[in-house]
C-alpha cells in the first residue's frame, strides 16, 4: 500500500490577474519509507502542490482529482478530520525558517504543542519530549534552548527547530519545502545529513529547486515544469540518463557541467500554451510540439517522461 | 535589553517634551505681555521658561494660574476620555480581530463599509446628530452640560454627572471605534498571512487554538504601539464633542481660549496634551517591552 | 466584494468631481453674493432662497456653494504637502538606510508624538489663519504617517537586487530614487494622498468650526458653528445647520471610498492563495 497516491490532481485558483492553473493533472505515488524529490523552478507550482496535499489553501481554491493517503481520499475529509492528520500523519516543514517560527512563543513550546495535541501527553511531558526532539536534531544545550525564543536562534538552528516540529509526532509522511534555501554551504550540508538521518523510517516529499540536493537525499526524482510533471525516475536514472530536454537543460546549467542556462522563461501559469509547455525553450522543438500536448509515457522500467521525442 | 529600550524611549519622550515646549516658547515670546524676562538672551529665556514649566508655573490667564485652571478642567475631560478610550479599544479590537479572522465574509464587507462611513463623519456632526436624535426627539439624554439645574438645590450627585456624561462618551466612542477597528483588522490580516501561522496549522492545531495562541498575540504587538496615536486622535475629537455638549473640560476651554485669543491658556492646553500623549506612549512602551520577547529577553542570533 | 469596490470607486470619483466643479464655478452657480444680505433673517427654503437664509439674512445656498472652495483647496493642498514631505523622507530613509535611516526614523517618531491638533490650533491662531497657513501647518505637522509607510515599502522594494544592479551600472542616487524607486511606490503614495486629503478636509472644516478658518473665505465649519451657537439647532432651523454638515460628510465619504478602492487594488496581501 502506498503512503500517498496523487491521482490526476488539478489545483486552480482565481486571482485578479486571471485563473492560475498551478497544478495540472499531476500523478505521483510515494511508497512507504520512500523519499521523492520534487524538483522545479520557482513558480512551477510545486509549493501549491504541497499545500494541496496538506490542504492549507484558501477555501476558494478549486481542487480536483484524488489524494489518497493510505487509500483514504483526504480531499473528502472534513476540516476537523484533516486536523487529526496534519502534524500526526502528514507533517510539513515550511521554507524560510526566519518567518516560519512564531516570534512570541518559546521554541520548546512550539514543538511541545504538537506533541501535546496528538499524543495526549501532559504539558510537562510534552515539553520534555520537545527537549528530546531538539537533542535529536542536534541542537546543543537543548534544555536551555527550548526556553529561548526564535530570534535567539541562528538560521541553521531555526531550520533544525522547524525540522523538529515536523518530526515531533512520528509522522509517516514528511513534506519538506526547500529546507536548505538560504543556508550557507556548511550548514546546508549539515541539514542535508540531518534530513537524511531523520527520515530513514519515514516517507518524504522533498521539494527543491536544487537537483543536486535532491539527489543526495531522495530515492526518486519528479521533475515539475509549468504546473505538470515532465519526468519521473529513480535518482540514478535521472542522473545517468536524463530524458526530458528540460531535465537535460537543468543538468547543463549546473556549475560542474558547463553552467549553461536554459534560454527564455517558463510560461505564466495563467496563460499556458496549448502544446508542449517547454516548446519555446526547447532545443529539440519541432512543429508538432507547438500544438500537441504530450502525455506522460513510461520509457524503461519506472522511468517516465512527458515529451514528444519519445512518443 | 529591556532597560536599554525603555531608557531610549524615555529619552524620546523628553525630546518630544522639549520640542513642544520650544514651540510654545517661540509663540509666547512673540506675544509681549505674556512672558517676563525679555531682557535676557533667547536661550536663557528658554531655560527660564522650561524651569518655570517644570515648576508648575505655566503663566496666567486673566489673572488665574493656567495650570490650576487646566488641572480642574482635566478632571472633567478625563470623565469623558477614559471611558471612551477604554470602550473604543475594547470594541474596536474585538470587532477588528473577529473580522480580520473572518476576512472576506459578507459580514466583513458590510462592517468595513459601516466603519468607513463612521470614520468619514466629523465628530461635531456625530455630536449634533446624536443630540438631535437621542436628546431632542427621544428625550433619553440631557441636551448638554454636566448637571441638572436641580443640582443647585440638592448638590451634585454622581448619578447626575453620569447621566450627563453618557451621550458625550457614546459619541466619542462611536467616533473613535473605526480607528482601532481598522488598525486591528489590518494587523490581523498581516499576521494571518505570516508563515508561522501556516506552521501552526500544519501541526494540526485547531482553528481556535491557532487564533488564540498564535495569531492574536502577534497581531496585538503593532496595535500596542498605535494606541497612543489613537489617544491623540481621541483628544482632538473630544474638543469638538465637549463644545457641542457644553461639557466643562479642556475642549470647551480650548474653544474659549481661541475666542479670547488667550495664548497663555492655549500654551497650557498644548503642554497638557503633550504630557497626556507622552504618558500614553510610555505606558504603551512599557507594555510592549513586556509582551515582545525580542525586547523582553533581548539577544540576537547566537 | 471586488466588484462592489469598483462601484464605490465610480461613485466616489463622481461625487468628488461634482464638488470640484461646484468649487470652480461657484461664482456662477451662487445666485447671490454670499456676504450680502439678500432677504429677511431666517427665511425658510423658498423660491428665492433655495436653502433659506441665516440669522443675518444671507443666502445659505450661495454660502454653501462658495464654501466648497476653502475645503477643497486646503484638503488637496495640505495633503499634497504632507505626502510630498512624507514621500521624500520615506524614500531617503529607506533608500540610504544606516545612519540616515536611523536619524530620520527617530525624527518621525518624535514628530509623531507631538500633540498635533492642539499645536495646529495654537500655530494657526498665532500665524493668523489663512488658506496658505493652514496648508503649511497641516503639511509640516502631518507627514509622519506617510513617511513611515513609504519607508517600509522602499525597504521591501530595495531587498530585490535590482536596485544594486542599477547602482552597479553607475546611476546616481537621486536618479535611482526618482526613476526607479518612486515609480514603484507611486500607487501607495496615491493611496496615502487620498486619505490625507480626507484628513485635511475634515481638519479644515474642524478649524473653521473653532473659528480658525480663513477670515476672507466662507467655510462650512464656520457655518456649522454659527448655526449651532446661535441656536439654529435648538429652534429646529434645520436648513441652517444641515447643509454644511451634510456636504462635508458627503465629500469626506466620497474621498474615503476612492481611497479604499485604491487601497484594495494595491494590497497584494489580500490576494494570497495559500491560507
Amino acid at each position: 500500500m502506498s503512503v500517498l497516491e496523487i491521482i490526476d490532481l488539478k489545483t486552480w485558483f482565481q486571482t485578479q490577474d486571471g485563473l492560475v492553473k498551478a497544478v495540472n493533472s499531476v500523478n505521483l505515488r510515494i511508497e512507504k519509507n520512500e523519499r521523492v524529490g520534487l524538483v522545479g523552478e520557482t513558480g512551477c507550482g510545486k509549493t501549491v502542490l504541497s499545500f494541496s496535499i496538506i490542504r492549507l489553501l484558501q477555501p476558494t481554491t478549486m481542487i480536483e482529482g484524488k489524494i489518497l493517503y493510505k487509500s483514504k481520499d483526504i480531499l473528502k475529509l472534513s476540516e476537523r478530520e484533516m486536523q487529526k492528520i496534519r502534524g500526526k500523519e502528514i507533517a510539513m516543514i515550511l521554507q524560510n525558517p526566519t518567518t516560519a517560527l512564531n516570534p512570541v512563543l518559546k521554541v520548546g513550546d512550539q514543538i511541545a504543542e504538537a506533541i501535546w495535541l496528538h499524543q495526549g501527553l501532559k504539558k510537562k511531558e510534552a515539553k520534555e519530549k520537545a527537549v528530546e526532539m531538539l537533542e535529536a536534531v542536534k541542537i546543543p544545550l537543548a534544555e536551555k534552548r527550548a526556553n529561548e525564543y526564535p530570534h535567539q536562534f541562528s538560521g541553521g538552528m531555526k531550520e533544525r527547530a522547524l525540522i523538529a516540529i515536523g518530526l515531533a509526532c512520528c509522522t509517516s509522511l514528511i513534506i519538506a519545502d526547500e529546507p536548505t534555501r538560504g543556508l550557507d554551504v556548511t550548514t546546508k550540508a549539515q541539514i542535508i545529513k540531518l534530513m537524511k538521518d531523520m527520515t530513514k523510517q519515514r516517507s518524504m516529499l522533498f521539494i527543491t529547486h536544487d537537483l543536486e540536493v535532491a539527489a543526495e537525499i531522495c530515492d526518486n526524482i519528479a521533475m515539475m515544469y509549468a504546473g505538470e510533471l515532465v519526468e519521473y525516475a529513480k535518482t540514478d536514472d535521472v542522473f545517468k540518463n536524463p530524458l526530458h530536454p528540460y531535465t537535460q537543460g537543468i543538468f547543463n546549467s549546473l556549475p560542474n557541467r558547463g553552467l549553461k542556462p536554459i534560454k527564455g522563461m517558463s510560461p505564466s501559469l495563467i496563460d499556458l500554451p496549448s502544446g508542449c509547455r517547454f516548446y519555446q525553450r526547447c532545443d529539440y522543438a519541432r512543429e508538432i510540439c507547438k500544438n500537441r500536448h504530450p502525455e506522460m509515457v513510461e520509457m524503461e522500467n519506472g522511468h517516465f517522461v512527458r515529451c514528444l521525442l519519445y512518443d | 535589553m529591556r532597560a536599554e529600550y525603555l531608557i531610549k524611549r524615555v529619552f524620546y519622550s523628553v525630546l518630544v517634551f522639549f520640542i513642544t515646549v520650544g514651540i510654545t516658547f517661540a509663540v509666547l515670546r512673540q506675544i509681549p505681555r505674556s512672558y517676563p524676562g525679555l531682557d535676557k538672551s533667547v536661550i536663557a529665556q528658554y531655560f527660564v521658561y522650561i524651569y518655570n514649566v517644570l515648576q508648575g508655573d505655566w503663566g496666567y490667564s486673566q489673572g488665574v494660574p493656567v495650570l490650576g485652571l487646566i488641572w480642574e478642567k482635566l478632571y472633567w475631560s478625563l470623565i469623558i476620555l477614559v471611558p471612551a478610550i477604554s470602550l473604543s479599544l475594547l470594541i474596536g479590537i474585538l470587532v477588528g480581530a473577529h473580522f480580520g479572522w473572518k476576512r472576506g465574509s459578507k459580514m466583513d464587507a458590510s462592517v468595513l463599509n459601516v466603519m468607513m462611513f463612521t470614520r468619514a463623519i466629523p465628530p461635531y456632526w456625530w455630536a449634533i446628530m446624536f443630540i438631535l436624535i437621542f436628546s431632542f426627539h427621544l428625550d433619553l439624554f440631557p441636551l448638554g452640560g454636566y448637571m441638572s439645574i436641580s443640582a443647585l438645590d440638592r448638590g451634585i450627585s454622581y448619578s447626575d454627572i453620569l447621566y450627563h456624561s453618557a451621550l458625550p462618551i457614546i459619541t466619542l466612542t462611536v467616533y473613535s471605534i473605526p480607528g482601532t477597528y481598522y488598525l486591528m483588522r489590518n494587523s490581523m490580516l498581516l499576521t494571518v498571512g505570516e508563515d508561522y501561522i501556516l506552521t501552526a496549522r500544519a501541526k494540526g492545531l485547531s482553528e481556535k487554538y491557532v487564533l488564540f495562541k498564535h495569531v492574536l498575540k502577534n497581531a496585538m504587538l503593532p496595535m500596542v504601539t498605535m494606541i497612543p496615536l489613537e489617544c491623540a486622535y481621541l483628544i482632538a475629537g473630544n474638543i469638538f464633542i465637549e463644545i457641542i455638549f457644553s461639557w466643562p473640560g479642556i475642549g470647551l476651554l480650548t474653544f474659549d481660549a481661541i475666542a479670547a485669543k488667550d495664548f497663555s491658556l492655549l500654551q497650557g492646553i498644548v503642554l497638557i496634551d503633550a504630557l497626556l500623549i507622552i504618558i500614553a506612549n510610555f505606558s504603551a512602551d512599557l507594555f510592549y517591552s513586556h509582551i515582545d520577547p525580542r525586547i523582553k529577553v533581548g539577544g540576537g542570533n547566537v | 466584494m471586488y466588484k462592489y469596490r469598483k462601484i464605490g470607486l465610480v461613485i466616489g470619483i463622481s461625487v468628488l468631481a461634482a464638488f470640484v466643479l461646484i468649487a470652480i464655478f461657484s461664482p456662477v452657480l451662487a445666485p447671490y453674493d454670499p456676504y450680502k444680505i439678500t432677504g429677511a433673517p431666517l427665511e425658510k427654503p423658498n423660491r428665492n432662497h433655495l436653502l433659506g437664509t441665516n440669522n443675518m439674512g444671507q443666502d445659505i445656498f450661495s454660502r454653501l456653494v462658495c464654501g466648497t472652495r476653502a475645503t477643497l483647496i486646503v484638503g488637496f493642498g495640505g495633503a499634497l504637502l504632507m505626502v510630498l514631505i512624507g514621500t521624500c523622507v520615506g524614500i531617503i530613509s529607506g533608500y540610504y538606510g544606516g545612519k540616515i535611516d536611523e536619524l530620520l526614523t527617530r525624527a518621525v517618531d518624535v514628530v509623531m508624538a507631538l500633540p498635533m491638533f492642539p499645536l495646529l490650533i495654537m500655530l494657526a491662531m498665532f500665524l493668523k489663519p489663512s488658506i496658505l497657513t493652514l496648508i503649511f501647518l497641516m503639511g509640516i505637522l502631518g507627514w509622519t504617517g506617510c513617511a513611515r509607510i513609504i519607508r517600509s515599502q522602499v525597504l521591501l522594494f530595495s531587498e530585490s537586487n535590482f536596485i544594486s544592479g542599477v547602482k552597479a551600472i553607475g546611476a546616481s542616487d537621486i536618479y535611482i530614487m526618482v526613476k526607479h524607486v518612486f515609480p514603484n511606490i507611486l500607487p501607495l503614495v496615491l493611496v496615502k494622498f487620498v486619505f490625507a486629503t480626507q484628513d485635511c478636509m475634515l481638519m479644515e472644516v474642524g478649524l473653521g468650526f473653532l473659528g480658525l478658518g480663513d477670515p476672507f473665505m466662507i467655510d462650512w465649519g464656520q457655518m456649522i458653528n454659527r448655526a449651532y451657537i446661535k441656536g439654529g439647532f435648538a429652534l429646529g432651523l434645520w436648513w441652517w445647520l444641515l447643509p454644511p454638515g451634510v456636504s462635508i460628510a458627503f465629500l469626506s465619504l466620497a474621498v474615503a471610498s476612492v481611497g479604499h478602492s485604491f487601497e484594495n487594488e494595491i494590497n497584494p496581501r489580500l490576494r494570497r492563495m495559500i491560507l
